[in-house]
């Protein structure tokens, strides 16, 4: 298998404030890896410098084989990146968008065109395609930014907290979705979420992080037997909890 | 750097700002409109108000004396007045709304037969605008009557009107053809500045802070895109709107001011200047380069600010670096020379003045030129710094020392 997705010893420091420590994994070619913690652990920060908006104190990122802190363009040009802190631009169409993204990707104009032809369907965005972006409702406006995230055909994908907000059809479709794409596309995807269900039924392994420390990498079974529990959620609150009383 | 993405970054901004209704109206439309209207309503308004106070009636009261006098006749002529040939005091003329009171000496008639010079005191309570115009007006006819009676004195003792004046004096103005320059240097420069500094302002703040807000900003800058490229497309879009800001709010003022000359002489005479054709290169080089500078510095100050809300207090601290210096060049005495050619904004203001006013040293010019050229480019560094600060980027506290560490790309 091919690693597409590599933290080395990734690290963060606001000030005198440790928000990430050495946090290390790998993701391979078509594998689902979820990132887990409470709300402040440090999942945003570890995200944001995989993805080049923050550079780390410590450590290196490397997507698809490229640094991130010296072939930052190629890093790049390999990711899709989504998070809960992105959204669209209110006064373009969702094809507009797309058309924006894919040209910042350098991806050449009859490719472009045939691959967003193929994103509207596979999203369903053609009944509101010329719409204004601040006209759609929060499930369209999540499968768009899916597709902006999809545009440049990235090798690796990182969803941050991407059914948030959305009803349970919406949510699902987009699950279904990032399974396809995983599983059929050999796509290295990370997926962070606060929902252990989605987690459960969606993620291949997991890494927990727990202020600013990786606590647990490995697959979910695992980390059930370790903790002696029977759930994920269970596992992780015992996690955490454990850490939290050493503290 | 890439020109087809900094064109592509560019296009975008560009299309949002032209469905922006909002923007569209307060920074194109509204002034577009706005000032012909507003001196449309003065104009007439004032107009009307001339004719108003002018038809306004008056009561004069003429000391005894002046009974059956040429200036009594003169004064019965104008038939807005009512001569009334009484005396009075300055208690009574102020128990009277518009009278003013007109006094000769107890031996009038005696000095006027005699050819002597004759005081006549006009008494009245100025600080009403109506009585202060009609003053003027009475002045004026015994002024008149004054030079009609002098060459009746001059004709009885045979002698030629050049008598009185032994000196002729003429003053010739040569600027007078340069007078609608003079007018215009005295506050363009100013306007010329502050619109584009508006034009600017609005559209630096939408796209970086007013991104920011939206959540907009960061996807940007997870493209495989430089910092460079992202400030040439968003510094290219600020720059052309400040520019077609400036271009239709002095179009507007224009039209504008020639409504109002109209409405004040009623007449068709209009402002007009008369520049080279190097002199408009010039200040069209000079306006592009106060764009550069007004637009770099505007993205680099907005952008420190996480919303829309915050970025508009500082507009105001912003605005004072293009209002003081452009107001302090209209001023009388501001000149353009080697140690005000130094100064950013002011030597633009100071050298758009010259090039109306005709008077525009190429020297000078130049070094305006390449000032600004100095001080645009430092704004860009700095607007470089802050695009490229990730604590910016990420909404998170900035500190200067923060600002000042590049970060890569």
């Amino acid at each position: 298998m091919q690693t597409l997705i590599e933290a080395r010893q990734l690290s963060k420091s606001f000030g005198t404030f440790r928000a990430v420590n050495e946090v290390s994994f790998t993701v391979e070619a078509g594998e689902i890896f979820g990132l887990l913690g409470p709300n402040g652990a440090g999942k945003t920060t570890t995200l944001r410098m995989l993805s080049g908006l923050l550079t780390p104190s410590g450590g290196s990122a490397f997507m698809n084989g490229f640094s991130m802190r010296d072939q930052q363009m190629e890093a790049r040009s390999s990711m899709g990146f989504l998070t809960g802190d992105m959204d669209l631009y209110r006064r373009l169409t969702p094809v507009e968008l797309l058309e924006y993204f894919g040209k910042l990707y350098n991806t050449p104009s009859n490719v472009l065109k045939q691959r967003i032809e193929r994103l509207v369907d596979a999203f369903g965005i053609a009944p509101f395609a010329n719409k204004h972006c601040e006209k759609l409702s929060t499930g369209q406006k999540q499968r768009v930014s899916i597709a902006r995230t999809l545009v440049h055909d990235p090798k690796v994908v990182v969803l941050d907290e991407p059914t948030t907000g959305l009803d349970i059809m919406a949510s699902e479709f987009i699950l279904q979705f990032i399974r396809k794409m995983a599983k059929e596309e050999g796509k290295a995807l990370i997926f962070s979420t606060h929902n252990l269900t989605e987690v459960e039924r969606l993620c291949d392994r997991i890494a927990i992080i727990h202020q600013g420390n990786l606590e647990y990498l490995g697959d979910i079974g695992t980390v059930q037997q370790q903790t002696g529990t029977q759930q994920l959620a269970a596992a992780f609150f015992e996690l955490v909890k454990a850490e939290t009383a050493t503290l | 750097m890439r020109k087809s993405i900094i064109a592509t970054i560019f296009r975008k901004e560009i299309k949002e700002v032209l469905r922006d209704k909002r923007m569209l109206y307060l920074v194109i439309l509204m002034p577009f409109f706005l000032y012909p209207v507003m001196f449309t309503l003065i104009g007439s308004i004032g107009a009307s108000q001339q004719e108003k106070l002018q038809q306004e009636k008056f009561t004069v009261l003429l000391s005894p004396e002046g009974a059956g006098s040429p200036i009594e006749a003169l004064l019965k002529q104008d038939t807005s007045l009512t001569v009334v040939t009484q005396s009075y005091d300055k208690t009574l003329l102020d128990s009277m709304s518009n009278t003013i009171g007109i006094t000769l000496p107890a031996d009038f008639a005696q000095q006027w037969a005699e050819g002597q010079s004759v005081k006549v005191s006009i008494m009245a309570d100025q600080s009403d605008d109506a009585v202060e115009m009609r003053c003027k007006i009475i002045d004026a006819q015994l002024q008149a009557l004054n030079e009609q009676m002098l060459q009746e004195r001059l004709t009885a003792k045979e002698l030629p009107s050049s008598f009185a004046r032994p000196l002729a004096v003429e003053q010739i103005d040569i600027a007078e053809e340069k007078q609608a320059a003079r007018v215009l240097a005295s506050f363009l420069p100013m306007m010329v500045l502050l619109f584009i500094f508006i034009g600017c302002i609005y559209i630096a703040i939408d796209i970086t802070a007013g991104e920011k807000e939206r959540r907009t900003l960061q996807t940007l800058f997870t493209a495989p895109v430089s910092t460079g490229e992202i400030i040439a497309g968003k510094f290219a879009a600020v720059s052309v709107v400040g520019i077609v800001s400036a271009a239709m709010n002095l179009l507007s003022l224009l039209l504008a001011m020639n409504i109002q000359i109209w409405f004040m002489s009623k007449s068709s005479s209009t402002f007009s200047i008369s520049m080279s054709g190097t002199d408009w290169g010039w200040m069209a080089l000079l306006i592009l380069l106060a764009t550069l500078f007004l637009g770099a510095l505007s993205l680099a100050v907005v952008l420190l600010a996480n919303t829309y809300k915050e970025a508009q207090s500082y507009v105001s601290p912003l605005m004072m670096i293009v209002m003081i210096p452009s107001m302090l060049a209209g001023m009388p005495g501001a000149e353009l020379n080697n140690q005000t050619a130094l100064i950013p904004v002011y030597n633009v203001a100071l050298a758009i003045a010259d090039l109306l006013k005709g008077n525009a040293q190429t020297s000078l010019l130049l070094l305006v030129a390449g000032v600004s050229l100095a001080a645009g480019l430092l704004a860009l560094y700095l607007a470089s710094l802050t695009f490229g600060n990730e604590n910016v980027i990420t909404g998170e506290k900035v500190d200067f020392k923060s600002l000042l560490s590049r970060r890569k790309s």
